[in-house]
């Protein structure tokens, strides 16, 4: 047992905080112009090339830090100052980076990965759709073969980075089996609907989309083995990207409101001296520590004992979203008319928090899973 | 950074859910309605080596590491020991035993120790006094030095297995001119003239643990059972917060795990509406919540107990955030477990409830949590 990170992994997370930091300095990233956020999202992947950071768990190892573990805390360090470019970043690495990585054979990671990595290259998947529940309905996005080409034809819904995207992985069926339709942008018969505009996340861009017959050439399809295992896994590299963004931004709203509870002063005191501010404070780091550490644990089981972590990244995932919550809305109490003005910290992550218990794993449906696997039924 | 628990670790664990499966378990239910501490047990988990765990072989103990001991603990609420014998393996282990061996002398620690360890006495500690609960400094309990002997007077309350300890550790003013610094400890055996308890208290919870008031009047012990120094009685006290946020907390821990079982257990086999109510959304739901907490206070106790291992300064604010949320946030869990069980919840029969009221005392023993709110407003 070791509750340590080592010295280089220190110093990798406190560059990728630096990075972090100096993004949202430089770029306006919760602008909800369409056209700066995807110039943003350009601009981040670019310099975190510059870093390892890109790479961990897809195409290498990070200079001094490697694994889930490591890239959760690397994440949770990002999340926090920047959560708009934070989400389409990992979206493009680590959920159609990892998929690609996973899944793809040698060239197709060649083809895919290595433009990733260097940043100069933006993914999007494309899973949900309008029909997907708990209990998993078959996908109706399915390709159709006519000689060498694929069509692919389909609806997906809330596709993180759509409009952004120079490759969107479609998750679908190819003769009834699994498969990523690695679908470029512009394509014929992709549609790419409207920017939805959403809660939360103004800096990002979401969509839905259709394929009418969308044609691929049989290399630009990877084929997992087994849908089960396929949806399980694109849910779990899902749900560690929005633990990390929880975390990461309920720090950055406790950050706020303990900053201001210990400058803003009433009645000739700090208004932290009033205990109903220092035991909401309190309240709020205890809620935001325990999910930090729970989220630590699940992401090093995925590791150590793969078989365990998909049940607790779903403990980490309903909690540190929950908690993120929370802890953004006490800040918001805290913070009083500062922290209602947009654009501060609480009010970013108040609104984010809601994205982060809806997508990747619902908590309800984390909570039916997790209800199913005490007793034995999972 | 490496959560992995030792393969010996592991093994030992489950030792001892094995044995306190076989050889408390089944009375916990009769202690726990009659109030009454088993005495038996106790002996036994002295036979098993648990009692002195992390004390050196030379004492009586074992020799074990602090993750291992915490795992013990933890052990003991998974086996599904209740909460009023844990409290009291926990003062007479952490509090007393491991104050004695921290701070006696080679002839306390050969004097006590061994019989401790063994079970064949048993240990409190006397801090808390009716006006001098979290304010610690307010006690008025006092020791006077004449001649080779020290007088104690005062009243110490809400001490686990005062009635029915044998050897307690004290704390006293030596100097009620100052606050903290004026405090001593000191070692005061049952039999001593001018040492009573208490009647025992009739508590919500943890009820086979026995607790009481301890009176001193006039009590004149010898000069030799002064703990450690003179003055530094507040900072032997402070320094079992880290067994109390580890090893303390660690039954609930498992506590929690067994809670878990048991509520599955009994989701799978009641039927209503033609099914059973496992397979109802809302139960899922609360089986979830019963795991989450669990799983997320696990790496907040384990922590203070790898801190501890690696001869780390406790962080004070760490440790009050651990205290803290398995305090508050075990109510609602244990309270989702009762009404998870519907009327059979409200009854004995299933454990369930003794749980809720064991652990009603999480966030009031120890410190409330309004005392690890206090401090995490002042360091955060």
């Amino acid at each position: 047992m070791n509750y340590d990170f080592t010295e280089p992994e220190k110093q990798f997370f406190a560059a990728v905080a630096e990075t972090a930091k100096a993004l949202a300095a430089e770029l306006q990233t919760e602008d909800a112009d369409a056209a700066r956020a995807a110039a943003n999202l350009r601009t981040g992947l670019r310099r975190l090339a510059a870093s390892d950071y890109l790479k961990l768990e897809t195409s290498g190892r990070g200079e001094g830090a490697d694994g889930p573990l490591a890239l959760m805390k690397a994440m949770t360090e990002f999340a926090g100052p920047c959560p708009s470019l934070f989400l389409a970043v990992e979206y493009s690495t680590r959920v159609f980076g990892r998929a690609v990585a996973a899944w793809g054979d040698a060239a197709q990671r060649e083809r895919w990965l290595r433009p990733l990595a260097a940043g100069e290259a933006v993914g999007a998947l494309a899973l949900s759709e309008e029909a997907m529940n708990v209990e998993n309905d078959p996908l109706t996005t399915a390709g159709r073969r006519e000689g060498e080409t694929i069509f692919v034809t389909g609806r997906k819904q809330s596709v993180v980075n759509a409009p952004a995207a120079d490759t969107i992985a479609v998750v679908g069926v190819l003769d009834e089996k699994p498969a990523l339709f690695l679908v470029p942008a512009g394509a014929p018969g992709l549609t790419i609907g409207a920017r939805r505009a959403t809660l939360g996340y103004d800096g990002v861009l979401i969509a839905d989309l259709e394929l009418k017959d969308c044609p691929l050439a049989a290399d630009a399809v990877v084929h997992p083995p087994d849908m089960a295992r396929m949806l399980g896994l694109l849910r779990f590299w899902e749900n560690q990207v929005l633990v990390a963004a929880a975390v990461g931004q309920s720090a950055a709203a406790l950050e706020a409101a303990r900053t201001h509870a210990k400058t803003h002063r009433s009645g000739g005191k700090p208004v932290i001296a009033y205990q109903e501010v220092g035991f909401k404070l309190a309240e709020m780091l205890t809620l935001h520590q325990t999910a930090e550490w729970l989220a630590y644990r699940a992401a090093w089981t995925a590791a150590a004992s793969p078989r365990e972590a998909d049940e607790l990244t779903l403990c980490a995932k309903v909690f540190a979203t929950e908690a993120a919550e929370k802890v953004s809305g006490a800040a918001l109490q805290i913070l009083s008319s500062v922290g209602y003005l947009k654009g501060n910290p609480a009010e970013i992550a108040y609104r984010g928090a809601k994205f982060g218990q809806i997508a990747g794993t619902s908590t309800e449906i984390a909570r039916v899973h997790l209800g199913d696997a005490a007793m034995g039924w999972r | 950074m490496d959560f992995a628990f030792t393969k010996e670790q592991l093994m030992f664990k489950q030792e001892v859910v094995r044995f306190a499966r076989k050889e408390i378990v089944p009375r916990v239910r009769e202690h726990d309605l009659a109030s009454a501490f088993d005495f038996d047990s106790f002996r036994k988990m002295g036979d098993f080596g648990l009692l002195g765990l992390h004390l050196p072989e030379t004492y009586g103990g074992q020799g074990a590491d602090v993750i291992t001991t915490v795992l013990a603990g933890e052990a003991l609420g998974e086996a599904g020991v209740d909460g009023g014998l844990t409290l009291a393996y926990g003062a007479h282990t952490f509090l007393c035993a491991d104050t004695l061996y921290r701070h006696g002398t080679e002839a306390q620690r050969q004097r006590y120790l061994p019989r401790l360890c063994s079970g064949e006495w048993i240990g409190c500690m006397g801090l808390s006094e009716p006006d001098a609960g979290s304010d610690v400094a307010s006690m008025r309990t006092t020791a006077v030095r004449q001649g080779d002997r020290y007088i104690l007077n005062g009243t110490k309350m809400w001490i686990t297995n005062g009635p029915i300890a044998d050897v307690a550790v004290v704390y006293a003013k030596t100097d009620p001119s100052q606050q903290h610094a004026g405090i001593s400890a000191f070692i005061v055996e049952k039999g001593t003239p001018g040492f009573a308890a208490g009647t025992p208290l009739i508590k919500m919870g943890v009820r086979s643990s026995k607790t009481s008031e301890l009176i001193f009047t006039d009590c004149a012990i010898p000069a030799e059972n002064l703990l450690g120094k003179e003055g530094e009685g507040f900072l032997y006290a402070m320094q079992t917060v880290e067994w109390d946020r580890s090893a303390l907390l660690a039954p609930f821990l498992g506590s929690i795990t067994y809670l878990l079982k048991r509520c599955a257990e009994y989701a799978k086999g009641r039927v209503q509406f033609g099914r059973p109510i496992g397979k109802f959304q809302a139960i899922k739901h609360k089986l979830a919540d019963i795991r989450i907490f669990g799983e997320a206070a696990r790496a907040l106790v384990y922590r203070i107990a790898w801190c501890k291992d690696q001869g780390r300064p406790l962080s004070h604010l760490e440790a009050a955030v651990a205290k803290l949320y398995i305090g508050d946030w075990s109510l609602q869990v244990t309270n989702d477990a009762v009404c998870l069980h519907g009327g059979v919840g409200f009854t004995h029969e299933f454990d369930v409830e003794r749980i809720f009221r064991d652990t009603r005392l999480a966030p009031i023993g120890g410190g409330t949590s309004e005392i690890q709110k206090m401090i995490i407003s002042k360091l955060i």
